[in-house]
């Protein structure tokens, strides 16, 4: 990456990696999420009120819908990671992701937890993400051939739209924030009563509010500036384009505020909080390249870096 | 090479912005693409809470867990769930259903349960962080007994 223009050029082991951290993310969430997911088949038509792509739907779909989807995403989800057919398992196993994702947010109750993820696999189903690091390339193999084929590929405008759905995300909802809230969200008790009221609504649960939530609740004069750093964090997000230490400095800033979240709130965001959200922000086929101790293996694309 | 394919994109990203962008400029949230309102509107301090709790023999309440009420352990979905069920008069059954996990799985609070409640409680949210008395308002919206284990 140059000085001031992120992802100026990139090599397809860079795509490649952002492909098999999400691909993995993805597929881990829809594993451990299977109960609430596979769920979904025991509710009734009550309640149920199509969004997004689902908005035609009036009714719940059939129990083998569901069943089918979910082990056709998790099936087309370990070929994403593995890219194996990707021109084919890429928008694939995005589409199934967005499909159980909808589905699950059409019972009246938006969660915003999956957002990101689902726009992030979109992009990537429909890039040159298997080009490197996947079985594809293997079968590919080296040689003219292979270079014919990725030759008008793109690796880094892809990526910079992956970081610009980030930086727009982010903005959305400090907007949201100031347009909902106004002023009073940073100098009044907003931040105070949702901290509050997320321990409250969980102890009368039956769970186990964060023992944080008492002390910044009685610790009022430390809300305001927690209120206005999460605003400027989430307005600033459009420095993080500049790379280097502004990238670098805004994604710990904005990991920061997911992990206070959590510890005050118990709310956890966890596709930002691994960090797998800020994935395309930086060149992680430097990264494996160091642990392995070895340059970055190219294809001999005519895009991309030295290693 | 079409000019559109060497600038598909260029092209991309201001469709996928526009895209992100639209919701807000409508005003409507909605999947994937959204208005991002988590935690932006002023929330009071006095909420109604929806939840259900086990009732023993002597009448006292026992606290459920999360897994019990709605078979989640996700406060969001069991929270939501729960209302959307007493807002459409579903609270009946839903009682029901958490009687029957408090049967097939009975939780260690001492008292064996006899009864469920499914109730809506108005509380000073604050006020309960800072150990305070709370509890504003008690709205029983269902009870319903615990079956008997075979």
């Amino acid at each position: 990456m140059t000085g001031w223009r992120l992802h100026a050029d990139a090599p397809p082991e860079r795509l490649a990696a952002v492909r098999v951290l999400t691909g993995a993310f993805a597929l881990g969430y829809l594993v451990a999420r299977s109960p609430q997911l596979l769920a979904l088949r025991d509710r009734g038509a009550e309640g149920f009120d199509g969004v997004g792509p689902l908005a035609w739907l009036d009714n719940p779909v059939a129990d083998e819908v569901v069943t089918g989807v979910f082990a056709f995403a998790v099936a087309t989800g370990i070929t994403f990671v593995a890219g194996a057919g990707f021109r084919v398992t890429g928008p694939v196993f995005a589409l199934a992701v967005l499909a159980l994702t909808t589905y699950r947010a059409s019972w009246g109750q938006l969660l915003w937890f999956d957002n990101l993820m689902t726009l992030h696999l979109l992009i990537l189903g429909v890039a040159a993400s298997a080009d490197a690091w996947s079985l594809d390339a293997r079968r590919r193999g080296g040689g003219r051939d292979r270079r014919r084929a990725t030759l008008d590929h793109e690796y880094a405008a892809p990526l910079r739209l992956l970081c610009v759905v980030v930086v727009v995300t982010y903005v959305i909802a400090g907007v949201a924030k100031l347009r909902y809230g106004g002023g009073e969200w940073i100098t009044g008790d907003a931040l105070a009563n949702h901290i509050a009221f997320s321990a409250t609504r969980l102890e009368v649960l039956g769970g186990s509010a964060s023992p944080l939530a008492h002390a910044a609740v009685t610790q009022a004069w430390a809300l305001p500036v927690m209120a206005a750093a999460s605003v400027v964090i989430e307005l600033a997000a459009p420095v993080a384009m500049l790379g280097g230490r502004w990238r670098n400095a805004w994604v710990a800033s904005a990991w920061a505020m997911h992990a206070a979240i959590a510890a005050l709130m118990f709310v956890v965001f966890p596709y930002p909080l691994f960090l797998v959200a800020f994935a395309p922000f930086f060149a992680l086929e430097r990264a494996v390249s160091r642990l392995r101790g070895t340059p970055v293996v190219r294809l001999g694309s005519r895009r991309g870096e030295r290693p | 090479m079409s000019w559109f394919h060497t600038h598909r994109w260029s092209i991309a990203t201001v469709l996928v912005v526009a895209a992100l962008v639209a919701p807000v400029a409508l005003d409507r949230d909605s999947y994937p693409l959204s208005t991002y309102p988590m935690y932006a509107e002023a929330r009071p301090r006095e909420v109604s809470l929806p939840t259900a709790v086990g009732v023993d023999a002597g009448g006292d309440t026992h606290r459920l867990s999360l897994e019990v009420i709605g078979g989640s352990d996700d406060p969001l979905i069991v929270a939501g769930d729960l209302r959307e069920a007493i807002a459409r008069g579903d609270d009946d059954d839903r009682c029901d259903e958490i009687a029957q996990r408090v049967a097939d799985d009975p939780p260690d609070s001492g008292q064996p349960l006899v009864a469920i409640e499914v109730a809506v409680e108005r509380r000073d949210v604050v006020a309960f962080v800072r150990d305070e008395d709370s509890l504003v308002d008690r709205t029983v919206a269902a009870r319903c007994p615990v079956p008997e284990r075979p």
